[in-house]
């Protein structure tokens, strides 16, 4: 937990200061990323954390203890720190580079082999074969997992990133940073995290903290900030795509209509009959005998069908479908790509779950706009 | 070949001046590397003071060897002696050990700096464990560059009572001997050279295979 009280950053001889007044909480296990245009102050605001910067005035709260209460070392060995250009020692080997906190903190050799050994796995790194490496043997991408991998070495609780993934191309900036995703469900560090970069942070963060000349202007989640932005400065940083962004962080399950009625691919003409009948939908999803979905009938084949050829031939297969856990984007490129308004969600692959349907994002993502409370309604309006 | 005769008939002789040189080479070297490189750690942080101290060491290297050693023939307590020769090649080295020291010191990557800062090192450990690994290809050619100017201004030192390399070249010229000369040029030459070869070696012992081959 990182908590920031009124604090205030002057630097000497600049009119205003360099943060003012910040106040902020980083719950434990998030990461929080301060966002913001060059010069406002969210570098400033994450080396305070450190010490690196000392603060002005305020307070800054580390696992619930005023960092001015430690000694500055201690505070440091106990903070995970990466930085944009990784900063590894190049005169160190990669394994003296993992150790170095280890090292410091007066840890046995045996402990130190073992921990690093298994930091280097855990950033996705051959040990073995990198340990002995030095930093200037290592590409881009590789350093800097180096550089995670250093910072965690002694699991501190609390980790700081300055741009971690600003001196990698494109390509391997997104590898890295879905790396680290992966990463940070397995060690839930609470961390800070600065970039510029707004899409990094909507990946990145739990929480965003948008920052412009020193002070905070909006702390929210990504999800509140794209559909409530606090003023017309955050939605310009966000971007007129900002309808699009929000579209990759919400789940499909959000706009999936669920009543179904679902038929066996063996039942009678009748009963198929009946259920469109009894539905208003034009399309009834059908599964074989183990409940796997075949495809779908619609109403107008159905009235032509007659028993005597069996309606199964009408029967058409989806041409897509979506996992759970696919987002309104992924939902929405399908769709364009096949041309269809409506995409059924299955569980591995085969369950059926529900229908997304192109008019329910058009409509939930406009209305989530118009309303001055950005909670959505709830999940999957019934039909 | 009549150089190479005066050395053949000499031997014995010139190897006992070969020897005087590398005595006094070697006193003047482990001396300045200690205090000038000491020096240069104490004034790493603070610009107006490295400003002064190398200003004055400018100054030392601008005044002529021979009257080096005859302003220190002068003080007190030196007189005619080893310790008046050593002191002036070690005011020689001030310049650069100290100059290379500070500049290598203050070129370490600020990256890097904020990085052993940010992780907990305390200051000292930043100085021994990172800057000066960091800065040693630097500090080396620094010291380089000063032995081997030591190597050609030691034999200077004849006139205040040295017997070493520098008496071939000497003599050579007040008994118009072209052949001493020429023995005496050629050996200093030599040892400079297999100095400059030494702290190649030195160089691959002290310097991490990270960094080799980046500076100096």
């Amino acid at each position: 937990m990182i908590r920031f009280k009124d604090v205030t950053k002057r630097y000497p001889g600049m009119a205003r200061p360099a943060v003012d007044g910040l106040t902020l909480e980083v719950n434990e296990g998030e990461t929080c990323v301060f966002v913001g245009p060059s010069g406002c102050g969210k570098t400033t605001t994450l080396k305070m954390v450190n010490r690196i910067f000392e603060a002005t005035s305020g307070d800054i709260f580390v696992n619930g203890e005023n960092i001015l209460s430690q000694d500055q070392d201690t505070l440091r060995q106990g903070i995970g720190y990466v930085i944009q250009k990784t900063g590894l020692f190049p005169h160190y080997t990669v394994f003296e580079n993992v150790a170095t906190v280890p090292r410091l903190l007066g840890w046995d050799d045996q402990r130190i082999n073992s921990r690093v050994y298994e930091l280097l796995r855990l950033v996705g790194l051959d040990p073995a074969e990198n340990a002995p490496k030095y930093p200037r043997e290592l590409s881009g991408g590789q350093s800097q997992r180096v550089g995670v991998a250093r910072a965690l070495a002694a699991d501190p609780p609390v980790m700081l990133m300055d741009e971690p993934f600003g001196a990698v191309d494109p390509i391997t900036r997104t590898q890295l940073q879905n790396e680290f995703l992966t990463l940070q469900q397995k060690v839930r560090k609470t961390i800070c995290f600065v970039t510029h970069d707004i899409d990094e942070a909507i990946k990145m963060g739990n929480r965003i903290a948008i920052i412009n000349n020193g002070r905070l202007v909006q702390y929210d989640t990504p999800e509140k900030l794209l559909l409530a932005p606090a003023d017309d400065f955050v939605a310009e940083f966000i971007g007129s795509d900002r309808s699009l962004k929000v579209l990759s962080l919400l789940p499909v399950p959000k706009v999936l209509k669920r009543q179904f009625r679902v038929v066996k691919e063996t039942a009678e003409l009748e009963s198929v009959r009946a259920s469109f009948d009894a539905s208003e939908r034009n399309r009834m999803v059908i599964e074989d005998e183990h409940s796997n979905v075949v495809g779908y009938v619609t109403r107008n084949d159905a009235e032509k069908a007659d028993s005597a050829r069996g309606w199964n031939r009408f029967i058409k297969p989806f041409p897509a479908t979506l996992p759970p856990e696919a987002t309104l984007r992924d939902a929405l490129a399908v769709m364009l790509q096949h041309d269809v308004g409506a995409i059924p969600v299955m569980e591995h692959t085969h369950k059926f779950l529900g229908m997304v349907y192109l008019d329910d994002i058009r409509s939930y993502v406009g209305e989530a706009y118009q309303e001055s409370d950005p909670e959505p309604a709830g999940e999957g309006a019934p039909s | 070949m009549r150089s190479l005769r005066y050395f053949v008939n000499n031997t014995d002789r010139i190897l006992g001046y070969i020897g005087e040189h590398a005595v006094l080479i070697l006193m003047a070297v482990v001396m300045a590397v200690l205090v000038w490189v000491s020096v240069g750690i104490l004034i790493r942080n603070n610009r107006r003071m490295a400003r002064g101290v190398l200003g004055i060491a400018s100054l030392i290297m601008s005044v002529p060897s021979v009257a080096l050693y005859g302003i220190l023939v002068t003080v007190p307590g030196l007189g005619l002696s080893r310790q008046s020769a050593v002191l002036a090649l070690v005011l020689y080295a001030m310049l650069p050990i100290i100059r290379n020291v500070y500049v290598a010191l203050n070129g370490v990557d600020a990256a890097i700096m904020e990085n052993a800062r940010g992780m907990g090192m305390p200051p000292r450990r930043i100085l021994f464990r990172v800057q000066l690994p960091l800065a040693t290809p630097v500090i080396l050619a620094g010291v380089r560059v000063s032995v081997v100017m030591m190597v050609g201004i030691a034999t200077l030192a004849v006139f205040i009572g040295e017997r070493n390399l520098g008496v071939l070249i000497q003599q050579g010229l007040v008994r118009t001997r072209p052949d001493m000369i020429i023995v005496g040029a050629v050996l200093v030459s030599a040892f400079a050279i297999g100095i400059d070869y030494l702290f190649s070696k030195l160089e691959r012992l002290l310097v991490s295979p990270g960094i080799r081959g980046e500076a100096a």
